[in-house]
């Protein structure tokens, strides 16, 4: 059962991530076997992008637990984070390409990749609060950040869901597709990206990342010196020569 | 000094300054970027511009980023050298006191996209396609783009930008807000120029104060905002009415 929750399968350079989840899993197990999966993914040079999907317009479900003591709690909420925290640093583009309901931990875990697509159908929120809780993988921190605070305090005071079309216009979703063409459009995108050089994608994002909660000043002048730093590299010698050729480039992360 | 990579003129107050390499693109050369400093310093010490125009109209491109057969064999000082040198055109425009629209009128890419996200407003014309594919030269940009864009349109479309290295047009531009307002057809030009004159007929000492305490609320807490926003109320008495036109 357990692997029915959290697999990977190959399609080429881009590996997709299923995380359907199950009724019958914990968070913490969940999210053990989420780090074990980004641990194999982070040290594999052939794999160079992540498509999360859900898999029968399940996404990310998990029985539902209670933590008994206030230390039992606060510790499923770091470890929730730091698993979050290596999804979002794993140097690789992760997309993720989401149906039906994208709610809890689902939801927490799409904030924490490279950026969302959804089917027209889907919809998205934070309905603990009805039984007192709140996201505790990072989900308040992320969300206010992608949203604003108004529309963040909006999904988490109500717990209601948005639509598809709601959370493209908030901000919270890149793209929407048809249900049946989000699959296929969402590996034509990673695998685009993945052609690109993964030196230059892993600067760039953690650059942004590192750059976006610091003044602009200093943020800048860390940019440019990873800028810098792209001209001691194989792959800004092979991109400019590839365009210059008019070929495609060989790019190797190098 | 004549400029090679572009025109100036001023007429109604306003300075424009159009980029004009002589090729299909404007290329944001070494050589552009500082003639792009002396005419913004030019305007900026000219009374007479009350509002400056960037744009690359009539052209094909606004603007697109550096010559890739120079950029190609930079050694890692060079680059260094070059993001120093285009980020200080950058923050030159921004403390420039005089608002500048950047009016994209075709092409925008990479070093271009960054242009036009130092300039205060952008406009764009239906002919508009903007990208930053610096991951498709195996680069990232250095001109404050990983910096700016995300702030501007959200952390997510910006990486699904530099991600993707696609090219997005004026709807798309102005869905995400990348770009204020999209003009098409024969009315682009006549629109921007309005707006580029109705805004240099302006107080230039109420404009100048309305550009730094935007700018400064990027990265200031909300009650020293406004503290500088009383210190600038203090001068209103003094900004007087309309420049004559």
């Amino acid at each position: 059962m357990p692997e029915r929750a959290c697999r990977i399968e190959m399609e080429g350079t881009v590996v997709r991530l299923r995380l359907p989840g199950g009724d019958q899993i914990f968070r913490r197990a969940f999210m053990e076997l989420l780090r074990k999966q980004l641990d194999g993914l982070a040290e594999k040079d052939a794999v160079r992008g992540v498509l999360v999907c859900g898999q029968g317009g399940q996404f990310c479900r998990v029985a539902p637990d209670a933590p008994k003591t206030p230390p039992e709690a606060a510790g499923l909420s770091a470890f929730g984070q730091e698993v979050l925290f290596a999804l979002e640093s794993l140097g690789k583009p992760v997309v993720a390409a989401l149906s039906g309901e994208v709610t809890g931990l689902g939801l927490e875990l799409a904030l924490a990749c490279s950026f969302v697509l959804a089917d027209r159908s889907a919809r998205f929120g934070f309905p603990e609060i009805s039984q007192g809780c709140l996201p505790a993988f990072g989900g308040t921190q992320r969300l206010a950040r992608l949203v604003g605070r108004s529309v963040a305090k909006q999904l988490l005071f109500s717990g209601e869901l948005i639509s598809a079309d709601e959370a493209l216009r908030v901000r919270l979703v890149n793209r929407i597709y048809d249900h049946d063409t989000l699959e296929q459009a969402a590996l034509d995108l990673v695998q685009r990206i993945c052609s690109r050089s993964p030196l230059a994608l892993r600067v760039g994002a953690e650059v942004v990342d590192a750059g976006y909660d610091i003044d602009l000043k200093t943020a800048c002048l860390l940019e440019r010196d990873a800028f810098a730093l792209c001209f001691a590299s194989h792959d800004q010698k092979e991109g400019m020569d590839s365009f210059l050729e008019k070929r495609e480039p060989q790019f190797t992360g190098t | 000094m004549p400029y090679k990579k572009l025109r100036i003129e001023v007429r109604n107050r306003v300075g424009y300054l159009l980029l004009d390499s002589g090729a299909r693109f404007n290329k944001l050369s070494i050589t552009t970027i500082r003639e792009l400093k002396r005419a913004i310093a030019q305007h900026e010490d000219d009374g007479e511009v009350g509002c400056i125009l960037l744009s690359g109209w009539p052209g094909e491109s606004f603007a697109v980023g550096a010559d890739i057969g120079q950029m190609r064999s930079f050694t890692p000082l060079e680059g260094l050298r070059f993001g120093t040198l285009g980020q200080s055109l950058f923050t030159q425009m921004e403390h420039c006191p005089k608002p500048i629209v950047g009016a994209l009128n075709g092409i925008t890419m990479g070093g271009g996209c960054d242009l036009a996200l130092a300039c205060d407003i952008r406009i764009a014309s239906d002919k508009l396609l903007i990208a930053h594919p610096g991951a498709r030269l195996g680069i990232i940009t250095g001109f404050c783009g990983t910096q700016k864009l995300p702030r501007l349109v959200g952390k997510n479309r910006a990486r699904e930008i530099f991600l993707s290295c696609d090219s997005y047009d004026a709807d798309e531009a102005l869905r995400m807000g990348l770009v204020d307002r999209v003009v098409g057809g024969d009315r682009y030009w006549c629109e921007v120029v309005a707006l580029a004159e109705r805004i240099a007929a302006m107080p230039a000492c109420a404009l100048a104060w309305a550009k730094r305490l935007v700018n400064m609320s990027e990265d200031t807490k909300l009650q020293s905002g406004c503290l500088a926003e009383q210190g600038a109320a203090a001068q209103f008495p003094f900004c007087g009415p309309p420049a004559a036109s």
